[in-house]
């Protein structure tokens, strides 16, 4: 909402700015907005989770601290914030903690280059849905290096799963998204949100979506794909020697990486800011928002999966069907 | 890859209770697992040694606290064995309503820690909790007591069933066949379950008698075993208890086979609450004194939730002389080596999860 | 029944060739002059048990493996041999198996002092 605000008033005109000077005190701004943004998803999703799950479990949740508990995630906040930061010997530790804010940093960057609507975007590259891309496959580096150099076997196991998992499931994605860009004709994502002011490309292609979607899944650990903090197994994966403050970022980071893999799903298929009424950032928030609670549902019921089976989804089901998919977009709608 | 040695537990998410074991795994492949037991030993064996024979049971419960009535009902039967007391013909019923309804408890809670174990979140856990505390309702009803209950008295029990009891047996019972059925549906659907459950963790029949072990993982592998009926001990004959079987020996066959073992134990206490006879179900009160003569061997068996439990009893006539226990989770934990060898890494939990094990029952 | 140690393993193959594949339970109790061992095996399909008592005597205390005949009586034997103090001859010695403590005595031994003040070792 604040963005919106904003957008209204002076943001949008600074950011299409030719004065230098003026498009960067509007980066600055809306890099505080996009950071406000976050900050409220990441708060309120971690309330609202805690909510779903537990009513799919058949319990109450948090009801304690505030009206419906909705201050808990604060008090839980304070709670790891007061504790104290314990790190093995063996951890390698300015790789760990860099590591660590590198991939808050980096997730944090990608809804920064998003563009929220029209005329609210940090700057509008020709090439911006194939830069972000780029930029996600460091996830899968980061969380190599955080569990590596954690000197945890348990940690060390699951950076070995990240990289594994990165090798199936970038392929994939990269295949989906280069079928959305041939349907837009480009890597310009304003272009592709506006090709689909008549038809959503998950109607266009279904099958590029559901292996986005599964791809997405895996990407941002989300269960049945959470290998890599799987806790039944790997105690938290690479998160296991991480404690306190950092344990409380990486809760942080686990939100705002959901939130930028909805927005993506959102602007990739779901026609991202267009919709009746309400203005256009709302649309795309809302749309983001029944996006992560498809994922929270899922979160809710599913078990996880094995290893070499993920691997086997992602190279005999999930390479073809995006390849099919490519291939049924170039035919249909672009030969 | 060269070998990783990884030590999992004492304290960890899915070790149920302090157990540690050290894994040597290749890259996800588990090459060898050393169950390091020990860590809740708690000498009850001696223990008990020193105690007169009624001051006994609540050490018993202890030794299983998922399902506590069951190993206090083995020791007393074991008692009774030495004194030669015979169980009055409502407390059999009595007896038998209780222990199949702590089945029940036991089992829903093995339902919901497997999924667990499975990497679910906590929903199918939650679920069966749900349930298992009714049953905790009904037994805190029948006994007083919500978890270690020291029900069982020589010769009959504490408290008779309460007037009401019956029928608020009965409508948890159709309750439950309702859940179940949506149990099945909730789980067996699920392409992640069924992909982890089935061909995993396969005992073969000749390896199940081989290793000796017991309970659903020895009827899960087609060996049709059950004390219930091979050594038919209260009314269980007289109400045609069936043995449930399962050929695959995988771990579904173990999570199915249980599925089907509440039924049964559900089917059971209906029978039970229905032809339970009137009369007087109590038990001598407390009698500190034991038989007359001296060394005399008892030998009880019981089929617990978790398996069969043998208590090999030397009386004396003030204390037991020496209690020995066959605990089922002891002899199941030390098949898990032969199970797991070459599994993934996840399924070596999955396994474990699927044994059921109790680490108290394994420690003794 | 009663037997000797030395025919501990040829009665056992026998009992294996009638049937009895399923191995219950080891376990010993010390009559104080007397360490017996018992021996539960049973047969599945008749449900039958038989039991097999040893007297060990009071001082030379071991026994031959069964674990050629039945690979569950490899915990058992390692948990009898580390409360009673039992050598079990003809297999690999492995480590102690319930608690780790070395150079006291066997505790389910009638000679164990079990409300002696503990020492560390």
């Amino acid at each position: 909402m604040i963005g919106n605000l904003l957008s209204y008033f002076f943001l949008a005109e600074w950011l299409s700015s030719s004065n230098p000077l003026l498009y960067l005190l509007g980066l600055v701004v809306y890099a505080i907005a996009v950071a406000i943004v976050i900050s409220v998803f990441a708060y309120c999703f971690g309330w609202i989770e805690r909510k779903i799950i537990a009513k799919v479990q058949h319990r109450h949740g948090p009801t304690y601290v505030g009206k419906y508990g909705i201050l808990q995630n604060l008090a839980d906040l304070v709670k790891l914030l007061a504790k104290q930061q314990t790190v093995p010997d063996t951890a390698d530790k300015p790789v760990l903690y860099l590591s660590i804010m590198l991939v808050l940093a980096i997730s944090t960057f990608i809804i920064f280059l998003l563009p929220l609507s029209p005329t609210l975007q940090a700057s509008n590259l020709g090439f911006g849905l194939l830069a972000i891309f780029v930029i996600i496959a460091f996830f899968p580096m980061l969380i190599f290096l955080t569990g590596f150099s954690s000197g945890n076997k348990f940690a060390d196991i699951s950076a070995q799963r990240s990289v594994l998992i990165m090798i199936a499931y970038e392929i994939p994605m990269m295949i989906v998204v280069a079928a959305a860009a041939l349907l837009s004709r480009g890597y310009n994502i304003q272009s592709l949100i506006t090709m689909q002011s008549s038809n959503y490309f998950v109607v266009l292609m279904p099958i590029g979506f559901v292996v986005f979607f599964i791809v997405m899944l895996a990407e941002l650990e989300r269960p049945p794909f959470d290998l890599k903090e799987a806790d039944s197994e790997l105690i938290a994966g690479w998160l296991t020697d991480i404690s306190a403050p950092f344990y409380a970022f990486a809760l942080f980071i686990d939100y705002t990486r959901m939130f930028m893999g909805s927005l993506l799903i959102a602007i990739l298929f779901f026609g991202g800011w267009y919709g009746p009424l309400l203005p256009p950032e709302v649309w795309l928030l809302i749309k983001a928002v029944i996006i992560s609670l498809f994922i929270v549902v899922i979160r809710a019921t599913t078990m996880r999966m094995r290893i070499d089976r993920i691997l086997r989804t992602g190279w005999w089901y999930l390479v073809p069907l995006s390849l099919i998919n490519l291939l049924l977009v170039y035919i249909l709608f672009v030969g | 890859m060269p070998i990783t040695r990884i030590n999992i537990g004492p304290v960890h998410p899915s070790t149920h209770g302090v157990l540690r074991l050290v894994v040597d795994i290749d890259g996800d492949t588990v090459k060898n697992v050393e169950p390091h037991i020990g860590m809740l030993h708690r000498g009850v064996e001696k223990l008990v040694e020193t105690r007169m024979y009624m001051q006994s049971p609540p050490y018993m419960e202890k030794l299983d606290y998922i399902s506590p009535l069951s190993y206090d009902e083995a020791y007393v039967a074991a008692v009774e064995a030495a004194l030669g007391v015979e169980v009055k013909e409502r407390a059999q019923y009595v007896r038998l309503i209780q222990l199949e309804l702590q089945r029940i408890a036991s089992h829903l809670f093995f339902i919901g820690t497997l999924c667990n174990d499975l990497g679910q979140m906590f929903t199918t856990f939650m679920w069966a909790f749900e349930d298992r505390d009714k049953v905790l309702y009904l037994l805190q009803e029948a006994t007083g007591s919500r978890m270690f209950y020291v029900n069982m008295r020589l010769g009959g029990v504490v408290r008779d069933l309460p007037p009401d009891f019956a029928e608020h047996a009965l409508n948890f019972l159709d309750y439950l066949d309702k859940r179940l059925k949506e149990y099945e549906s909730f789980i067996e659907k699920n392409p992640v379950f069924m992909e982890r459950m089935k061909g995993v963790g396969v005992l073969s029949r000749a390896d199940a008698i081989d290793l000796g072990v017991t309970g659903h993982v020895l009827r899960a592998s087609g060996i049709s075993y059950d004390v219930r009926k091979d050594k038919p001990y209260y009314v269980y004959e007289k109400l045609n208890f069936n043995v449930k079987t399962q050929q695959g020996g995988d771990n579904f066959a173990r999570y199915k086979l249980r599925m089907e073992e509440i039924r049964e134990s559900a089917r059971l206490i209906r029978r039970a609450l229905n032809t339970i006879p009137e009369g007087d179900a109590l038990g001598m009160p407390i009698r500190l004194i034991g038989p007359s003569a001296k060394n005399k061997i008892s030998m009880v068996s019981r089929e617990l939730p978790r398996g069969e439990a043998l208590m090999y009893l030397v009386a004396d006539p003030q204390r037991p002389y020496r209690l020995s226990i066959r605990s089922p989770c002891f002899i199941n934990l030390a098949a898990l080596g032969h199970l797991t060898s070459d599994v993934r890494l996840a399924d070596l939990f999955a396994i474990m999860g699927s044994l059921d094990l109790v680490v108290a029952c394994v420690d003794r | 029944m009663k037997i000797d140690r030395e025919n501990l393993q040829r009665k056992v193959a026998e009992l294996k060739k009638a049937g009895y594949t399923y191995l219950v339970k080891i376990t010993a109790v010390d009559y104080s002059t007397n360490v017996q061992a018992v021996y539960i095996l049973r047969n599945i399909p008749k449900s039958e048990d038989v039991t097999i008592e040893i007297d060990l005597g009071n001082d030379d205390l071991w026994l031959p493996t069964l674990i050629d005949h039945y690979r569950a009586a490899d915990w058992y034997e390692r948990e009898m041999s580390e409360m009673f103090g039992i050598e079990i001859r003809g297999r690999v010695a492995r480590r102690l198996l319930l608690e780790k403590w070395d150079g006291v005595d066997p505790p389910l031994r009638k000679n164990f002092q079990w409300n002696a003040p503990y020492k560390s070792t």
